[in-house]
Order: C-alpha cells, then structure tokens, then sequence
C-alpha cells in the first residue's frame, strides 16, 4: 500500500462511500415511473474515483458487477468534461451489456473546481427499461443483429453544463414503445445521478483532496487483499468444465462454454478459449458479462461482509477469444446474452469450481431468467403498454441443505411482480403462481422445485420468451440428479372454439388472442449427493 | 433557552403505571398524586406477566390504567411458537407465502436460504373465486368446496386461520363470507381486507399471517395478565398495550391485531424521547437509543413518523410502525480484523453474556472495553449498581488489536471511530436520504450506551446539540405511559386525481368517512369516546410509479389541494416534483386519536455521593476532564466533563457543553472550543 491509512479510517470510507451508492439506489427506484424498477428493482448505482475504478455499488443484480466501469471507460471518449455534463449510452459494444440497460454515467467535480479541472470522480446509474423499442415489445426478441433489439445509443452527452440536450432525448424517446414511462424512468435516474454528484462532493470537501485520494486508494488495495487472501486459501492447479446454452433461438444446435480455471498463488485466470464462436443470435455475452459472472462466483466464495470494490477483482484475468459467444463483436445481437447467457457462463464456472471445492459448493441453479416480454395496445385505455417478468427456478442442493424453490438465482435477484400490481397496470390476468412439484433434481440435499405461472392476456399481444434449460436440465453433484427441464405452454382454443395447448420452444416471439394463456413452468434445481433409495423426493 | 413545557397536568387518570419487558430487564414508570417513581426488576421470559404482578406486589402500587410494552409478539415471530395456523386462498395462489417475491436475502450466498413460511404448504388451502382489478366477481365464491375447506381445516386442529383472497382489498365480499364461515366453526380468524387492505397479495398475505398467527397467543397472554392484575392489584386496572407505531390500543383489540404490536417496545422508546424532546421545547428530534446488541434511531419532525415496510426474520408486515432503523452497534459490539486488515466493529455482540471483557467473564474486545481504557466508563462506577469494571481486563482486550495502531489508547479511539460510523450512516439513512438536514434536529440520546456516544454521533452528522432525558434507562416504559390511545384504519382505494381535475375529491372523501367511523367506533368499543380526534393522510404516488408516500391531509380537500400536497411532500423527499403528472390515491388513512397522560413527568433520582473532580481523560489528547454526578450538576459546564448517574453515563468531549433544564433533562451543545 502506497499510503498508510489506519484500519479504522478504511472501514469507515468504505460505509461512507457504499451508502452514497446505496443512497442513489433508493433515489432512483422511489422516483422510477415502470414496475420493472420500482417493484423488480432491476438497476444498480455505483460510485467510481477519478481513474474510473469502482469505488462501491449498491448490491443489486450481479450481472451489472464487472460491466459499469466499462461504461465509465467508455464514456472517456466525451472528455473534457464540464461540471454538470451527464452522459447516457446504451449500446452492448461500447459501455453497455445489453440495450435495455440504460446507463448513466456523470463526471464529479470538486466543490472549489476552477475551469479546466479534470473530474475527482464518477457516479454512474444502470436501470433495466422495460422497452427502448427494437423488434418485439420489451425490446427482448428472439434476434439476429443488434439492431433489432432497439435503438443503440453510443455513449453522448444528455446533459452538457447542467442543460438537457433536448434532441439527444426527442430522439431516443420517439424510438421507444412507451415514451411517457421512459421518461420518467431517465427522471428517477437524473435524480440518482445528481444526488450522488452532490454526495461525492461533500465527501471530497470533508476529506481535502489529498487525503480523498489517498483513502480511496487504500480502498481499492484492501478489496484486493480479500481476495488475495481467499484465493490463496483454494489450492493450485487446472480444471475444466463445459456447459451449454439449450440453442440459439433460431437453430436446434446447443451452444457449447468451455472454461480452463486456473489457480496459482493467490491469482485466479478463466480461459474461455474454445467457446462457441458467435451466432447471428440474440445469446451472444459481451465481454464485460462475462468477467461479470466470473467476478460474481469469485465474491461468492468472499466473506459475507466483503464490500464490492474494484480492487476485489484485480487479482483475476481473462481470456476471451473475439468474436464468441462469451465475448461477441458486432453486428449480432446481444440480449440473451446478458439473462441467459451469463447464467450459462456462471453454471460454468461453478462446475468447474466444484470440482475444487466439492464440500462447499452446490450442484447448479435453474440456469435460466425465465424472460417473459409483451406489450401491445390496452384495451381499457387504448394506450400502448410493455411489459417485462423474469421467474426464478430451483436453486442447487448444497451439501447443507436442500436448494431453495422458486427464487432467483446466480446472476439476477430482481423482485417478481405482485399479480395484483400486474392487472391494475396491464391488461393481464395472473391465474396461477405456484411451486412446480417434484421439480427439483433428486439427491442426499434435492434441489429445489421450479415454478409454475399462468398468465392470461386480455386483448390481443405480441409475446417473446427467452427461457433456457428447455431441453437440458441443472445437473446435479456428487451423485445428486438433475433438476427437471423447464416447459413452455400457449393455452388458446382453436378456431371451433375447443380449448387446446401448443407447446413452445424455449425462444420464441408469438401473437396471442384475447383470453390465451402462456403458461411458464421454469427448471428445477441439481441435487446434492446420492439420494437414499426410495427417498421422495419432497 | 428552550420555551417552558406547560406543567398543569391534565390526566383524567390519576393513578398510571408504564411497563416495559424487555428482554433483561422489566421496567416500570408509576405516576400518581405523589408525582413519579421508577423501578426496574428482572424480567421472567418464561412468563413476562410474573416480573409485572410481582413487581406491583412488591412495590404496592395500585394503578387504575396500566400500558403495556410487550416482547410477546415479535418473540413468538423469531422463536415461531405461534398457534398452528392454516391459510385459504385464491385458487392457483396457495404457495405465495413460500414464494414470497422470489427474491434470495443474501445476493452472494453460495447456499441461500430463508426462513420457512408461517404456515406450511399443508396447512394451505384453495378455494375457486376470482375478483377483478376492479372488484367485478369474475368467478362466485365457491361455498360447497369452502365448507369442504373448511372441514378438512377442522380435521388438522389448527385454532387459527389466515384468509386472503386476491383483490379483497377492492371487493372484500368472498373474503367475509369466507371469515363468517370459518368463525361459525369456532375457529380464530384473520381476513386480509380487515388486517391490512392493501394492494401487494404477498405482503398482505404474510401480515395477515402473521397476525392470525400471533392472535391466539397475545389474546391468550393478555387475558391471564389482566385476570393477575384483577387478583394481585385490587384496582383491577384497565389494560393497554402499546402499537408498533407509538400510539396504545386496549387489550382486547391487541389480541385480534396482534400484528401491530411487533415493535412494542421499541416503539414506547422513540415516543419517550420524542415527548421528552417535545417537554424541552425540540420538537426536531432524532431519537438514538443504544444498549448492548444494537443501536435505534428514528427521525421525528415535530411528530412520530410511521413506515410501513417493516420486516421481521424476512416476512413483510406491513401495518404502521414507528420509522426506526436499527443497526448492530451497541455497547457489547467485538471490535474484529477482516481478512482484508479492516478494523470492523459488530454487529457480532458479546451481549450481556459473557459480556464486554470489563465485565470480567470474557476476553472478547468491545466497545464498552474502549470507553473504559479511555478513561470514559469510570471503574468505581456501578453499572446498573451491579457489575464493576475490570480495568486491566478491557486494556487486556483492546491491546489484542492494538498492533497497527500504535498504541492501546490508540485502538480504543479507533474502536469508538468505526460503531460510530456504523451509527452515522443508520442516522443519514434517516435524515438526509429523505431530504431532513440534521443541522435542524436535536438528537435524544438513551439506553444504557446512547449517552456516551451521543456528541460524537452529533458531530459526525452535523446536529448541534443533544439531549439526555432525566432517566434514560426507563424511557420506554414512560413512552408508553403518556402514549396516545389510537385506532388506524386504513383502505386500497387506487383512485386516479388528473391533472385538470378540480373540486371535491368524493371518493376520498368517502373512504375518509368510512375509515374515520370505522376507527372511532373502535376506540369507543374500547371505552374511549369523548375527546376524540382523527387525523386523515393518504399514500399518494404518480400515476404510473409503484412506491408510495404517505402525506397528511384533511377530510375534504379539492383535487387540487391534494395534488399540490403531494408535489410538496414529493419534492421535500426527492428533490423534484412532476406537476404535470397525475396523481394517484393509494391508500387512504386516518387515526383516531385520544390523548394520554400529558403532564408533567420529571423524574428525581436518588444522588450519587461523589463530590466533582477532576482527572485525566484521552479524547483526541489527554485533557484535565470534570467528573461529577448528573445530580450535582446544577448549572452550565464546558468539556471535557464525563457526567455519571445510576443507568448511563454522559460524556461531554471538548468542544461541547452540558446544561441541566428545569424538566431534569441535560442539554448538551456544540461550542466548538476546547
């Protein structure tokens, strides 16, 4: 450490900074207009020094881990800055992850800033929208290029010197389904960002500059020794794990993730080498989810108290080949990439971790978000709507208890919807939420059961499912079985009138009528060791 | 100088007791014509009751009107000892309270878990019926398969049944006639639309279950103190319990609400110091009461503020409770290294046993163990009269973390530095995240640690000065004591106010109707009818936004009225209003209110015979300080002082001053010298 700062003052930055991240969070999901914010709390904040080095992130959904100081990097192309500048970006290859993540990203300035100064800092917001416009409402459809999905937004400036940009933001909201609520949204994030500008500048002030730094340094070099030390607790050597993606959406083929885990000292390396190459799809990870899901499985295994810094991930290195799936270029699409696709790379690299650690690691989750996008035009009110769930699955056995059921796993941790929000928002009717029963992969710890929803539409709308683990399953550890595979149901009566259910792939867009039924029922979780014979498995 | 309170008492009641259980200690605060005593005995966990007839026994105090703090609610959450209880639901929804909103509590357990549901899947029922959005019954109630239901409750022997129905908060008709049924078979029962209605099925659900849960055994609980009291005290007095929001509800409504009194105790605290604060003229409070595990503090501008999103063990309730944030920093704190090298404090307590190390039964490094090698718990001070302090004992413990600090003195400041950072940020989540500027607020100070980090917290937030209540090892249990008597009601409305509407709101207006008879009728089946007032708020968000905030309003304001309300309350807490938006009433709210004991309530406490002196204590240096007993203190002193008394000790740093009120409260304020 290049400054001593005593154990004491370390702690207490860390609990300085982390609740200006928190602070923005609170901010932003309270003053959020969409039910994909405020009830799913799909969004993270995060405070970075002036290097562009994370600093802390209000802990809400893994998958933003590794990504925003990505976004920080990629705004750099917009230096100089002047105070009140505020920047916006969207587009997976530069800064983003996928398009519905709108990120916000604004310089810092000290309180006694003279003209010409370089930021101290940046505060930077990410928030799920559910619809920035594209091919399919939910601005998620089962793509083949990038700009299918929605509009691209490369990193500009909303606000330049405290002024909006008025075309910057005319121009993206005529792209989008429902331009009112986005709006809004972009308000509540503003909100955020500004409300953490003002917290980092009193920080500053109260610190002095030099002292600031300093602290902020030591900061970062304390993340790095958390993981110093737990890593060089894991013993030394090579492991190999495969996994895959159930398809691409568009052709039967599984995809293949093949990781070369290596460990030496107290340095970890995941090798992606030979990942499938990129497919003209929508499962396609950008770089940065996937250092995200690595990163999300390494602070896994942290102390539960660790705070989230960059200094926690400098000890890790990657290589990812270009143009893969685990890294793609453009021009193919990316949204599935950042649901679907990184718990894809997180099972992978938790098999791989099991290998090294059989008596702490569980066997693998549900494996999937379960994405469920609609919207159409409500015939209450004859306005445009868009709606967007995921749905949790079982969760792995572990060898200390059985997986839970029905829960978020690995790389999501939103909130579900309440049904009775649903019907007084959309022209949807919830007619079931409930335990899938014997779902969950047998074993000594079953793993947990998945979850069954039907949902009911009351006019006519366009629906796209992105859901994996349809025709592959969790698998389970040390003898445990797999978890069952999901299901995809359409409910609807045919033409005379008969009731009648159409089986649907695990990706797929489609028109619904007045009264059809999509009925999820999502993955169980693997099971822990061998189960006893004749067990059942509830 | 703060204004003079008025000191004409103005009880209808002439004889009052306030008792507080609490875990350790069971406290009590009796008024009657002689004035105020306090006592404090130890608490009977395996019968709470016993500490409170014995201690009367044994004091002989006659009260005609006892308030009661009670544990037994939020006990029999977290130890889930409640009545066997099974759930009806709407079909398709039986497992919701084991799905909960699907989130995981730990984001990076490698193994998460959570606490299995109140009611388990087998106790969990079904029956066929839908209603709308808009409270159109799109499938009847199925009577036939209720009773099947309801049978088959019968068979498992549960005493107790949690109904709720989706969208009962809009049309409540399948939930009563479900309730009606499951009464007429003599079972306990608790429908959403009566415990909370209000939008939301897996919150309303896990409060309505944790109520019928609850019922059985507080009604159980309540019904034997109050026949002890009849035999033991011949008064036989009127029994009283205090809400989680503050406010007390007659015994019989507490066994069938039970559910709002999960704070109980916590509650009586923050309504103490805030009518403390109120005494002394600072109605902008910030309470901050720090024992052994953890530390509460709740923001009160100019009244007590309630919230709504209360978790206990995970489970949602969502009926008002007093706005407290609770943190694990208390006087028992362990002061630990992470593997990083970070100095952390908590929220691991060493509790009352084995206790800090100056206790004398363990090793383990603490907060208090700090405050005692810095010289600012004094050894020839008699914790609560009882325990001694081992001086070589907690310099022992502090040394084993001393090493990167140079010295032990050095750890120990560092040590007192970190719990009060972890208090700081509880107390910015309450001020300035919601748009209060702490330089506004008085921060009241009590618990057995509260006094000795009071100006430190002060300072590290901005606040400048602080309050110590006359006898802030009790304050509690005199919260509940002059505690309002108070009835909520509430209703789901989801009423849309546009833009350009004008006028009276009549569906508001309405619902406020409804509500305010609904809640005086109650206080008045409770014996309380004259004298009493309602206030009305309702929780108000814009259209399309999904979280709330709850904003007094009168009965009978025009739209116009009520959306600029909203705007104001929005801008206050977020910094930005939308004008051009509409508004929507979510949830209508009123409170009917009759006032409790008001007067005066100082408190005279037995001297201590220890004359001033001065010795040396460590602050940022070690200074010449004044140590003298709270009594002795008779007019303004400049610090360093420490100021000691039976229950807690005050420290006074440089920089600050301490000022004995006329009420018996010490004021302490920032001076910035020394």
């Amino acid at each position: 450490m290049a400054v001593n700062v005593d154990p004491a003052r370390l702690a207490i930055f860390d609990s300085l900074v982390s609740s200006i991240a928190e602070e923005m969070g609170a901010t932003l999901r309270h003053t959020a207009l969409s039910p994909n914010i405020k009830e799913r709390a799909d969004f993270s904040c995060a405070v970075f020094d002036r290097e562009g080095q994370l600093l802390a992130q209000a802990a809400h959904i893994p998958v933003h881990l590794g990504a925003m100081p990505e976004s920080v990097s990629a705004v750099a192309l917009l230096a100089p800055w002047q105070p009140g500048d505020l920047a916006i970006l969207n587009d997976p290859f530069l800064g983003g992850t996928h398009l519905p993540d709108v990120t916000m990203v604004s310089p810092v300035f000290a309180h006694d800033a003279a003209d010409g100064d370089d930021p101290i800092g940046y505060v930077a917001s990410r928030a799920h929208q559910a619809d920035i416009g594209g091919m399919a409402p939910g601005s998620m459809p089962v793509a083949r290029e990038l700009i299918q999905e929605g509009i691209v937004i490369p990193p500009i400036r909303l606000f330049r010197a405290g002024e909006l940009v008025e075309e910057a933001l005319t121009l993206i909201l005529r792209n989008v389904r429902t331009p009112d609520e986005r709006r809004g949204d972009f308000n509540a994030q503003i909100a955020a960002q500004r409300l953490g500008e003002r917290r980092i500048a009193d920080l500053h002030a109260d610190y002095g500059d030099v002292r600031y730094v300093q602290t902020a340094a030591a900061l970062l070099d304390y993340g790095e020794r958390l993981t110093r030390a737990q890593l060089a607790k894991l013993p030394f050597g090579t492991w190999t794990f495969e996994d895959s993606l159930d398809d691409d959406g568009h052709t039967p083929e599984p995809v293949p993730i093949r990781l070369r885990l290596s460990i030496a000292e107290d340095l970890v390396h995941f090798d992606f080498s030979d990942s499938a190459p990129q497919r003209a799809a929508s499962i396609n990870a950008v770089a940065p989810v996937t250092r995200s899901a690595c990163y999300y499985v390494i602070r896994c295994l942290l102390p539960p108290e660790t705070p989230m810094n960059g200094g926690l991930f400098r000890p890790i290195t990657f290589t990812l080949p270009e143009h893969s799936v685990v890294a793609a270029s453009p021009p193919v699409a990316v949204a599935a990439g950042n649901v679907e696709t990184s718990q894809r790379i997180v099972d992978t690299v938790w098999g791989a971790f099991n290998q090294l650690l059989p008596e702490r690691m569980p066997a693998a989750s549900s494996g999937t978000m379960n994405n469920l996008t609609a919207g159409g035009i409500d015939p209450r009110s004859g306005q445009p709507w868009a709606y967007y769930e995921t749905s949790g699955g079982g969760l792995g056995g572990a060898p200390d208890g059985p997986g839970l059921d029905a829960a978020y796993s690995h790389m999501t941790n939103t909130l579900n919807t309440p049904a009775e929000a649903i019907e007084l928002a959309y022209p949807l009717r919830v007619l079931e939420n409930s335990i899938r029963p014997r779902s969950g992969g047998r074993g000594q710890q079953r793993g947990g059961h998945g979850l069954v929803r039907r949902t009911q539409f009351l006019g006519p709308a366009q629906v796209t499912l992105i859901t994996e683990r349809r025709t592959q399953q969790a698998w389970g550890v040390q003898g445990g079985e797999p978890g069952q595979s999901g299901r995809n149901t359409l409910e609807t009566t045919t033409a005379n009138g008969k009731p009648t259910r159409r089986r649907l792939p695990g990706k797929i867009t489609v028109d619904v009528e007045a009264g059809d039924i999509i009925r999820i029922e999502t993955p169980g979780g693997g099971g822990w060791g061998a189960a006893r014979r004749r067990s059942s498995p509830r | 100088m703060p204004s003079q309170p008025a000191r004409e008492p103005t009880s209808r009641v002439a004889r009052l007791l306030g008792v507080d259980v609490g875990g350790t200690f069971t406290d009590f605060v009796y008024l009657n014509e002689d004035g105020v005593q306090i006592a404090k005995r130890p608490s009977t966990p395996d019968d709470p009751g016993r500490a409170i007839v014995s201690g009367l026994a044994e004091f002989g105090w006659t009260p005609e009107e006892v308030v009661h703090g009670s544990t037994v609610a939020t006990n029999t959450l977290l130890t889930r000892t409640g009545a066997p209880t099974a759930l009806i639901t709407t079909k398709g929804f039986r497992d919701t309270l084991a799905i909960g909103r699907q989130a995981r509590p730990d984001l990076y357990a490698l193994h998460p878990e959570r606490h299995p549901p109140l009611i388990p899947q087998r106790l969990s029922f079904e029956v066929d019926e839908r209603v709308s959005a808009d409270g159109e019954v799109l499938t009847p109630l199925d009577r036939r398969e209720l009773e099947v239901v309801l049978d088959q409750i019968e068979a498992t022997g549960v005493d107790s049944v949690a109904i709720c129905f989706l969208f009962s908060f809009i049309n409540p008709e399948h939930e009563q006639t479900a309730a009606d049924a499951a009464r007429a078979r003599g079972l306990s029962v608790s429908a959403s639309h009566d415990i909370l209605p209000q939008h939301r099925e897996f919150e309303r659900l896990s409060t309505t279950a944790a109520n019928a849960y609850l019922a059985p055994v507080m009604t159980q609980y309540l019904d034997s103190l109050a026949a002890r009291l009849e035999d033991g005290v011949a008064s036989s007095p009127r029994l009283r319990v205090m809400q989680s929001n503050g406010g007390s509800l007659s015994a019989a409504s507490a066994g069938r609400n039970a559910v709002r009194t999960v704070l109980s105790g916590p509650a009586g605290g923050v309504a103490g110091a805030f009518a403390a604060a109120e005494t002394d003229g600072f109605p902008q409070a910030i309470t901050f009461d720090m024992g052994g595990t953890s530390a509460d503090v709740a923001l009160c501008p100019g009244r007590l503020l309630e919230r709504t999103d209360l978790l206990v063990d995970d489970m949602p309730i969502r009926t008002p409770a007093v706005d407290l944030h609770t943190v694990g920093a208390g006087g028992g704190s362990i002061a630990w290294f992470d593997p990083g090298g970070a100095l952390r404090v908590g929220p691991q307590s060493a509790g009352a046993l084995p206790g800090p190390a100056a206790y004398g039964r363990s090793t383990v490094p603490t907060v208090t163990d700090a405050h005692v090698v810095l010289g600012r718990l004094r050894p020839e001070q008699q914790l609560g009269g009882t325990v001694s302090l081992d001086v070589e004992r907690a310099r022992r413990a502090i040394a084993s973390v001393a090493e990167p600090f140079g010295s032990v003195e050095a750890a120990a400041q560092a040590i007192i530095d970190v719990v009060n950072s972890n208090m700081a940020r509880a107390l910015r989540v309450i001020s300035v995240e919601r748009g209060y500027d702490p330089a506004r607020f008085t921060l009241v100070a009590f618990g057995g640690a509260g006094p000795l980090h009071a100006c430190d917290l002060a300072d590290a937030v901005g606040v400048p000065q602080a309050l110590i209540p006359p006898a802030p090892g009790v304050l509690s249990a005199s919260g509940m004591l002059i505690a309002d008597i108070t009835r909520d009601a509430e209703q789901g409305l989801h009423l849309s106010i546009a833009t350009d509407a004008a006028g009276a709101v009549p569906v508001l207006d309405g619902a406020f109707d409804a509500l305010a008879g609904h809640a005086r009728r109650a206080l008045a089946e409770d014996g309380y009818e004259a004298d009493v007032t309602v206030e009305f708020a309702a929780d108000l968000r814009y259209q399309g936004q999904s979280h709330e905030l709850t904003v007094a309003l009168d009965a009978g304001l025009h739209a116009e009225v009520v959306r600029s309300a909203f705007h104001e309350a929005h801008a206050e807490r977020f910094g930005f209003s939308s004008p051009d938006a509409a508004v929507e009433v979510v949830t209508a709210r009123t409170k009917a209110r009759h006032a409790g004991f008001q007067g005066d309530m100082s408190v005279s406490q037995a001297a201590e015979q220890t004359a001033p002196r001065t010795i040396d204590v460590r602050w940022d240096r070690s200074r010449p300080t004044t140590v003298l007993a709270r009594d002795a203190l008779t007019s303004r002193l400049a610090g360093p002082a420490i100021i000691t008394q039976l229950d807690t000790t005050v420290t006074v740093p440089p920089g600050w001053r301490a000022e004995p009120l006329p009420t018996g409260s010490l004021l302490l304020t920032r001076t910035g010298e020394g």
